[in-house]
């Protein structure tokens, strides 16, 4: 069982990586920044890294949302089975329709259920429910989406630039944003590996400890690191490209300014938030990033359905992953054949979502459409700025 | 409620992003100044310029050395 119980964790730690590559690099891949293959080998590199710098979000895990402990109900590795598996389905689903939702929310979900089933509504401590997952999930994307607001403003505004004299528009130059957003974007990676993958290495730690094979109280062991960075490495690599198309153009269409502002928000975010202890989803951080970054610029449009449904996916997915692992824990309370039941059925629904998705295929090659049209730019860039730059002072000796 | 962790969080993330975006744009927009054929102190433009894109790095940099647990030991 504890075996079992370490190859789902790590299965939903490669989810949860290939989940969130679209939070670092969607906004860089749409602007044509990086060619969507290095972004995502960027991006696993840093998370592997990331996963190593820091592990005291894993001492952390689970923070008291199930009233584990001497005191309270003890954690059985059953229950953290039923509730991964909650939460790799959501994953899967939310993949499949291409929408970013947080990964901490489903593995959350599906802890709270697997535990109302398998021991009880008491189990589940409601308040710290409230304050780390509830007002976080509402207050993370409002932070972000003004900061990125402002960012943008700020970012075009200081590089606005017009003619002294005839204060007609010159070339606006702001090329030097797609060669930021490499760092902006490396940056996020970075703060994911060190606030995801820890999850994964505090469900392992957990289950270990619970099994009698770590002493209570010990941080994560070295294999254990190695384990889970790799596994978010692995995901991230493998790259989710239907949520790097959501965020990337779905939301709305972002310039290399905009994206810049966008992921330092995300990323300050993030980072501030790990290290001061208010825990935010970097999924959401970053969706409401995109969107604000959105609304700062003039003549953007933001989707707003688009907006719509991944508000509407996120309000589920508590729930959702909640109710799979529920069922999930009642069947393992059955015994060892409703835990082969439930293995069995998780691995099909999983290779069903993997068989469905190939119908309509979303690789690196069409992720993005715009990503395109930045390599054209990028060939010719030369040209077309001598273009620009001969149609603007053709437009000066007019008005002269 | 833990609301006064949350406004640090806000406010840590508003400095930081600001600061970072108003210091790279600056490097932008004097880069481009700097790119001006008919300017006319280019070079003293483009070395603040870079002063303001290594300022900018410096920014990153220390933010990194806060957070990282290894440094602040």
């Amino acid at each position: 069982m504890v075996a079992l119980v370490i190859g789902l964790a790590l299965f939903f730690d490669f989810t949860n990586g290939f989940h969130d590559t679209a939070n670092a690099m969607a906004t860089p891949i749409a602007t044509g920044a990086i060619k969507p293959k290095t972004a995502v080998t960027l991006a696993a590199i840093l998370n592997l890294v990331g996963a190593f710098l820091s592990t005291e979000v894993a001492k952390t895990v689970s923070g008291g949302i199930i009233r584990e402990g001497s005191d309270g109900v003890q954690i059985t590795p059953d229950i953290i089975f039923a509730g991964l598996m909650g939460a790799i389905l959501w994953n899967m689903i939310t993949w499949l329709k291409g929408l970013p939702s947080s990964s901490s929310h489903a593995l959350f979900g599906g802890l709270i259920g697997a535990a109302i089933a398998g021991i009880g509504f008491n189990s589940v401590n409601l308040e710290t429910l409230l304050q780390k997952v509830i007002l976080p999930a509402i207050f993370a994307p409002l932070i972000a989406g003004l900061v990125a607001y402002l960012c943008t403003r700020l970012a075009y505004a200081l590089t606005s630039r017009h003619d002294p004299e005839t204060g007609s528009k010159l070339t606006q130059k702001r090329g030097g944003f797609r060669t930021g957003q490499i760092f902006t974007s490396s940056l996020v990676a970075l703060a994911h590996g060190t606030n995801d993958a820890q999850k994964t290495m505090g469900i392992i730690t957990l289950v270990l400890i619970s099994a009698g094979t770590q002493s209570p109280g010990s941080g994560p062991q070295f294999w254990v690191i190695a384990a889970c960075a790799l596994a978010i490495a692995v995901g991230t690599y493998a790259g989710g490209w239907r949520i790097i198309r959501t965020m990337g153009s779905g939301l709305t269409e972002v310039k290399p300014a905009q994206g810049f502002a966008a992921e330092t928000s995300t990323a300050s975010a993030i980072l501030a938030s790990s290290h001061l202890g208010f825990a935010l989803s970097t999924t959401q951080v970053a969706s409401g990033s995109v969107i604000g970054s959105g609304m700062g610029r003039k003549g953007t449009t933001v989707r707003w359905n688009m907006v719509g449904r991944i508000a509407l996916g996120w309000l589920f997915t508590l729930p959702a992953a909640g109710v799979v692992g529920a069922l999930t824990a009642l069947l393992v309370k059955t015994g060892v054949v409703g835990v082969v039941i439930a293995a069995v059925a998780g691995t099909a629904a999983v290779l069903f979502m993997f068989a469905y998705s190939r119908k309509s295929a979303v690789g690196h090659h069409n992720a993005v459409e715009v990503e395109e049209a930045g390599q054209a730019v990028r060939f010719s860039k030369k040209k077309a700025f001598a273009r620009a730059r001969a149609k603007a002072n053709q437009h000066k000796d007019v008005q002269r | 409620m833990k609301w006064l962790e949350l406004l640090t969080v806000a406010g840590a993330t508003l400095v930081s992003a600001v600061t970072v975006v108003v210091l790279y744009s600056l490097g932008v927009r004097l880069t481009a100044i700097a790119g001006d054929a008919r300017q006319a102190s280019p070079r003293s433009k483009r070395y603040f310029a870079y002063t303001c894109f290594g300022l900018c790095g410096m920014a990153v940099m220390f933010g990194l050395y806060l957070i990282i647990p290894y440094f602040s030991k």
